[in-house]
């Protein structure tokens, strides 16, 4: 279906419930609908299977105003479905709908603690981001938010002793030996086996949605840009394909190209990366090793071309910096053919290796059906046989000149999420061949005004881990009014939580690692 | 199905050499394109502050000596700096570029990353307004740049 007809049907669909839509962009439908008819309008396009819920954005439009607005996203392809749902600033409330759509439930925890907006219904209404010393009743995101209001408040020790009855619960993090990274999870089992899991997030939350408001629009390239310290350049390219939709500027062919193909050696890097690291979990040291020594082939080239080994800071608003000549060209040709016959020989490995697969095939099996119930994207989608990949349902850049194919696989287990990464990086560096043989010649950037007409508009990128969603509102400042940011991690987890349940503990790490999962992006 | 999928990649590494960089007995030279050390050139800029507008670490100020006749100095916190090139983007005379130099970042103390750019006169007139009474600073008195 096309865009339009899709929008149409949308548009029909929420009828009903609607009290009046806007079409703000080509690809955009906004529905202003009532808390209360907020149920029915998210069933009515659940039931006729439109699209899936991308991202709940809170949006304050400021003290005069008195409006705080929750924004559901939904997509399909390259429609976005937005249903506005207008509340009082303080004292709003809007329904849960964790019973139709799961994921919801950590977005609605973001939207409760960040904005002040009640949700009834939550299944789980702890703090997520926030700390637990943080006071009640202040809302971070809130424009009027005072810093000197957000002093840390005592907090009672947790309960001890056989309050929790006879559920034995297994806390990891946030530090732990075993855990890298600083997340909190708390798994109840039964024996070895798991029967309930829960998590908190937010112990390196760094304010990056409040702290661009603060900041000029060049100013807040960077700081998005150090969103993740993987997939750095897709948060750089999604703010500025956002910016540069609310300027009207076209960027370059070469600059899009240029993008695209740093996007592709940084999907090479992440991919690799995660190898190691999911080797690692499974207690298969030599082939973590084996390949983050391989990952340093693309590191250097990273570095080699942009200048920076992390935050390669290759975009700015209307194009890019950096040129890829001749010389760097040949340079990239051969680093990809080393990696490309690196990555066939783990492919080898990861489908063959007897023990490997032992923990692998069949471990954490996510059908179809599973998936999409629980709104799961990038390569954990791809892996249970959903085409999900904003590249090819929604292509931007230079993915319309240069587009990518797909890899999907059917089992959904541990095993299918590593040949899917894997398969991605021949298709990876394929591409990157293809850009490096027709790039093509002219500019590398056009000019953007430092004020940025009014607005608001959606970017939606493919990053390594999945979809990564931005939402960009301007007043017509030099700063932006509201930047939200929603990582693919964030949609992902709820899958995983409900996956562990039934496994055995001991295939918990590996589970968690199959995600790829992020901190750093979750704790934006 | 096969055991020891690796073990071929295992036995070769017995016999090449370690993948690991003997570091800092061997130094590996910086990339021609790393963005390292700010230069700044005095003589071409206008004192539009872009630069400072732009930088998203407030790593640079750009102190006014005399407007008029266009003179400035530099104060660049390379300790602040993230190393992006947007300033050397924005000026639009082109008196910024990034160096590879600064390629190990080390020192012991925070003001080693502080440089001052300026032609002599100017930073000898800043010295004088900042530390009055002082006189002209004597050699060495400046930690050693970490820069250098």
């Amino acid at each position: 279906m096309t865009t339009e007809s899709l929008l149409q049907q949308a548009e029909s669909l929420l009828a009903t419930m609607s009290r009046g839509s806007t079409r703000p962009e080509t690809n955009r439908l906004d529905v202003v609908i009532e808390s209360s008819g907020l149920v029915p309008a998210v069933s009515a396009l659940k039931n006729a299977r439109w699209g899936y819920l991308t991202a709940l954005t809170g949006l304050d439009l400021g003290v005069e105003a008195g409006v705080v607005e929750a924004l559901y996203h939904f997509c399909s392809d390259a429609a976005v479905t937005t249903l506005r749902v207008r509340l009082p600033r303080i004292g709003g409330s809007v329904p849960s709908i964790y019973q139709l759509i799961p994921a919801v439930g950590f977005y609605e925890r973001e939207l409760a603690e960040m904005y002040g907006v009640t949700v009834t219904g939550m299944p789980d209404d702890s703090r997520l981001f926030l700390p637990d010393d943080w006071p009640v009743g202040v809302y971070p995101l809130l424009k009027d938010f005072d810093p000197q209001s957000a002093q840390p408040v005592k907090v009672p020790p947790p309960p001890r002793g056989s309050s929790t009855g006879e559920r034995f619960i297994i806390p990891i993090g946030p530090q732990h030996p075993a855990l890298k990274e600083p997340g909190h999870f708390e798994f109840t089992v039964d024996g070895e086996i798991v029967t309930a899991a829960r998590m908190r997030l937010g112990y390196v939350h760094r304010g990056i949605e409040k702290a661009v408001e603060q900041r000029n629009w060049i100013q807040s390239l960077y700081l998005l840009e150090r969103v993740c310290g993987i997939c750095s350049h897709t948060h750089s390219v999604a703010y500025c394909l956002g910016v540069e939709q609310l300027a009207q500027v076209e960027v370059p062919p070469r600059a899009q190209a240029i993008r695209e193909l740093i996007a592709g050696l940084e999907r090479i890097h992440s991919h690799l990366l995660w190898l190691g690291v999911a080797a690692h979990e499974a207690g298969f040291d030599t082939l973590f090793m084996y390949s983050w020594r391989d990952r340093e082939t693309v590191m250097d080239l990273l570095e080699t071309v942009s200048g920076n080994r992390v935050n390669y800071s290759a975009n700015i608003l209307g194009g890019v910096k950096i040129d890829i000549t001749a010389e760097f060209a040949e340079a990239i040709r051969r680093g990809i053919d080393y990696l490309e016959e690196r990555s066939r020989h783990y492919l080898d490995i990861v489908t063959t290796d007897t023990m490997f697969l032992q923990r692998t095939r069949g471990i954490g099996a996510m059908t179809r059906e599973q998936a999409e119930h629980f709104g799961v994207l990038g390569p954990l989608a791809r892996a249970s046989g959903i085409l999900r990949d904003v590249r090819v349902e929604a292509p931007y850049g230079a993915y319309t000149r240069f587009p990518i194919s797909a890899v999907t696989a059917q089992a959904g287990d541990l095993e299918a999420r590593f040949v899917v990464r894997l398969k991605e990086l021949f298709v990876t560096c394929n591409a990157i061949r293809t850009i490096l043989d027709n790039l093509p010649p002219g500019e590398l950037a056009v000019k953007v005004p430092r004020r940025i007409p009014a607005g608001e508009t959606i970017s939606r990128v493919e990053a390594p881990r999945g979809e990564l969603f931005y939402f960009i509102r301007s007043t017509g400042g030099d700063k932006p009014d509201r930047v939200k940011v929603r990582t693919p991690s964030l949609c992902n987890w709820t899958s995983v939580l409900h996956q562990a349940i039934g496994c055995q503990l001991a295939d918990v790490p590996l589970l968690l690692a199959g995600m790829d999962p992020c901190f750093s992006c979750n704790d934006r | 199905m096969k055991f020891g999928a690796m073990f071929v990649d295992v036995l070769r590494s017995v016999f090449t050499r370690p993948a690991t960089r003997l570091y800092p007995k061997v130094r590996t030279k910086a990339p021609a394109r790393l963005h390292g050390k700010l230069y700044w050139d005095p003589k071409l800029c206008t004192g539009c502050t872009l630069c400072v507008k732009d930088c998203p670490a407030d790593a640079i100020e750009l102190i006014t000596i005399d407007r008029a006749t266009k003179h400035f100095v530099m104060r660049y916190h390379a300790d602040r700096c993230t190393y992006c090139a947007q300033c050397v983007v924005s000026c639009r005379f082109k008196c910024l570029g990034m160096s590879n130099e600064g390629w190990e970042l080390a020192a012991l103390k925070k003001e080693a990353f502080t440089v001052e750019y300026g032609s002599e006169a100017d930073l000898a007139k800043l010295f004088a307004v900042e530390h009055p009474g002082e006189g002209i600073p004597p050699a060495g008195e400046k930690p050693a740049s970490a820069l250098e």
